[in-house]
């Protein structure tokens, strides 16, 4: 089996490249993603390649682009429109929430949605407020949605192949931080990575990281540097999150560190959190710790001091390893 | 079907809704139904397109579509389901009444916040441009939709990609208790022109106009591939639903049964041009109250679906989380 080194934009970009090549149902849209190939290149080439019937530049409007998607899903089309920066996806909550995630339910199942909304989303490259956002918790909130965030090329492309083979709509959000940062290999193939499962990136035995999107490399790279005997668990699926294996690893490890980019209040973490004290409160030894952006904004030029980091990931090991 | 079958079986329908809108909202007084938002004073201009359309044409309808629908071939007695939410009805009872949904007919499931179905729409009719196909598709809402973004993306798409969709707006003049005058300080069919589209005004009381306007532009939409927006003026007769008192905020201008009723423009026209009598027009709205009655008695007696059924269709496959909350809740 064949296989090349990629980033995570050129794992993307040959992904839809290879499976628009044998289905003519998928459809692409979006703001620059044609000609211009979209702003962080995602998309480049494709237009050229399938026309821009397949590959459309849309006029500047989310909730139209979501909006036209989800019409485009009910009569039999795969439609993977594009937001350029999860940021300005709000004026299409309506659509999403109201819309994408409610149709299969509210018609008892008559009509369905299968849509994979593509979006560049958090900080690390000097976005200010509105290119930085890590919204996820909005979606993983909403019944009827399924919320996606690779952390490595080889996940992004088997993440994708599901998600363009489910029938409901999901959220696919890419770490923008880790586009070009990190390349995997990657088999010029098809296969897939099943929704719903974690990927236990890191095995040890003294505690438990629960992390995703760009912060898997964070914690990996403090992990691997100070020796830490810690799981890693990547969710990879924010929702619905792989209960099983949080729950298995804190059971045997007994302290749990959740890490990401979002906001603390009512983020995935105050979930996994709630998770584990439910089920496992008498196999943990410390208090659940999680590390995360603040409560506030997303500031332009004191970014690094938003964004979790090795020295607050220590201070959260520290803090744990005072309780026997 | 020649004119005058046209028109029976378009009257029909309007007499058969009309005797549904009356049944429905009198049961609700009597606390047998929930709530419903009645469709009085709209039948002629929603039967008015709808007999210009073919069956594959794809309805994106809004709450207040139950003429539209009755005259497509939906069975009064799935409206009476979805209204009921019992068992038999489509949806397994999880919307409020009005929100309907037929697939066999090709109406799309209708949600709450209005205009929301009309970004959708233009997804539907560029599958019908990417596939070549013939069919086109028809999104309609009231004049309160008008001043969303909703209805702005969707009038701009549809004119920037050809897209063969009608814009229906069924201007009954009242957002609740907000007339038209303070919604706009333009007329609606005139805001097309600035998406570049085609616009035009028809009296939507009156049946015959309706189809007349209709035939023409759904033709042309058909032949051009081109989208159209539709002004039909009416009068919502009633309230805006069966929780709201409009005396509270108008004077009521048109009335049931009273000559500006589209209804009874209907019959006149129908008398006119001798295709039916007096007697005949009586019989219909006498036989359409005892259908309707007869079956809203027949469909009351249906059971509420089962408990269970809540927990399935979020997903195609339900996930632990849900499976789990089932389990402690039942």
């Amino acid at each position: 089996m064949s296989s090349k080194q990629l980033n995570m934009v050129q794992a993307i970009n040959s992904t839809l490249d290879l499976l628009m090549a044998e289905n003519d149902s998928i459809i692409l849209l979006g703001e620059d993603i044609g000609k211009d190939g979209g702003v962080f290149r995602v998309t480049e080439g494709l237009q050229a390649k399938f026309g821009s019937e397949r590959v459309m530049d849309t006029p500047l409007v989310e909730l139209g682009i979501v909006g036209m998607a989800i019409g485009m899903a009910l009569s039999g089309l795969r439609p993977v429109p594009e937001i350029q920066f999860q940021d300005f996806i709000y004026t299409a909550f309506d659509q999403l929430v109201n819309q994408a995630a409610k149709m299969r339910y509210r018609s008892g199942g008559e009509y369905h949605v299968p849509m994979v909304l593509r979006t560049p989303y958090g900080g690390g490259i000097r976005g200010g407020l509105y290119h930085s956002q890590s919204g996820e918790a909005y979606f993983a909130h909403t019944a009827g949605l399924t919320v996606l965030s690779p952390s490595n090329p080889y996940d992004a492309k088997g993440l994708l192949i599901s998600a363009m083979k489910y029938n409901d709509p999901v959220m696919f959000l890419e770490p923008k931080r880790l586009y070009r940062s990190i390349k995997s290999e990657v088999p010029d193939e098809k296969y897939s990575i099943p929704i719903g499962k974690a990927s236990m990136v890191h095995e040890g035995n003294d505690m438990t990281f629960i992390t995703y999107g760009s912060m898997v490399p964070t914690v990996m790279n403090t992990v691997t540097k100070h020796s830490i005997d810690a799981d890693v668990i990547d969710l990879r699926t924010i929702m619905p999150y792989d209960g099983e294996t949080i729950l298995n690893s804190v059971k045997k490890t007994g302290k749990a560190i959740i890490v990401h980019e979002a906001p603390r209040t009512l983020g995935m973490g105050a979930e996994i959190s709630a998770f584990l004290s439910e089920r496992a409160v008498e196999y943990l030894s410390a208090p659940i710790l999680r590390v995360c952006g603040p409560d506030i904004p997303f500031p332009y030029r004191l970014e690094e001091y938003y964004l979790p980091n090795e020295e607050r990931i220590l201070k959260a090991i520290n803090r744990i390893q005072e309780f026997r | 079907m020649d004119e005058k079958e046209l028109f029976v079986k378009a009257y029909k329908a309007m007499a058969l809704s009309r005797a549904l809108d009356r049944k429905i909202v009198m049961s609700q007084r009597q606390g047998r139904v929930g709530f419903y938002t009645p469709t009085i004073g709209q039948e002629a201009l929603q039967i008015g397109l709808s007999m210009t359309l073919e069956k594959e044409d794809i309805i994106y309808e809004y709450y207040r579509d139950v003429p539209f629908m009755l005259h497509r071939g939906v069975p009064p007695a799935a409206i009476i389901d979805q209204v009921m939410g019992n068992s038999s009805d489509s949806e397994k009872g999880r919307q409020m009444p009005s929100h309907y949904s037929s697939k066999e007919f090709h109406f799309m499931s209708v949600q709450s916040p209005v205009a929301a179905n009309l970004p959708p729409a233009t997804g539907a009719a560029y599958e019908i441009k990417y596939r070549k196909k013939k069919n086109i598709v028809v999104a309609t809402f009231g004049d309160g939709s008008t001043s969303t973004p909703d209805f702005h993306a969707a009038m701009n798409m549809a004119a920037v990609y050809d897209l063969p969709l009608v814009f229906l707006c069924e201007n009954n003049r009242w957002a609740i208790s907000l007339p038209i005058e303070k919604q706009t300080r333009v007329e609606i069919w005139k805001k097309a022109e600035a998406y570049g589209m085609r616009g035009i005004k028809v009296d939507g009381n009156d049946l015959f106009a309706m189809y007349e306007a209709a035939k023409k532009e759904v033709e042309t939409v058909r032949k051009e591939r081109k989208p159209v927006l539709i002004e039909a003026v009416s009068y919502r007769i009633g309230p805006h639903s069966t929780s709201d008192d409009p005396n509270k905020y108008r004077t009521a201008e048109i009335t049931d049964g009273s000559e500006k009723d589209p209804l009874i423009i209907a019959e006149k026209g129908m008398i006119e041009r001798n295709y039916l009598t007096k007697e005949e027009i009586e019989k219909i709205k006498t036989d359409s109250k005892e259908t309707i009655d007869r079956i809203f008695d027949e469909r009351e007696k249906i059971p509420a679906p089962k408990p269970e059924s809540i927990f399935t269709d979020v997903y195609e496959k339900p996930n632990w989380i849900i499976e789990e909350e089932k389990g402690e809740i039942l």
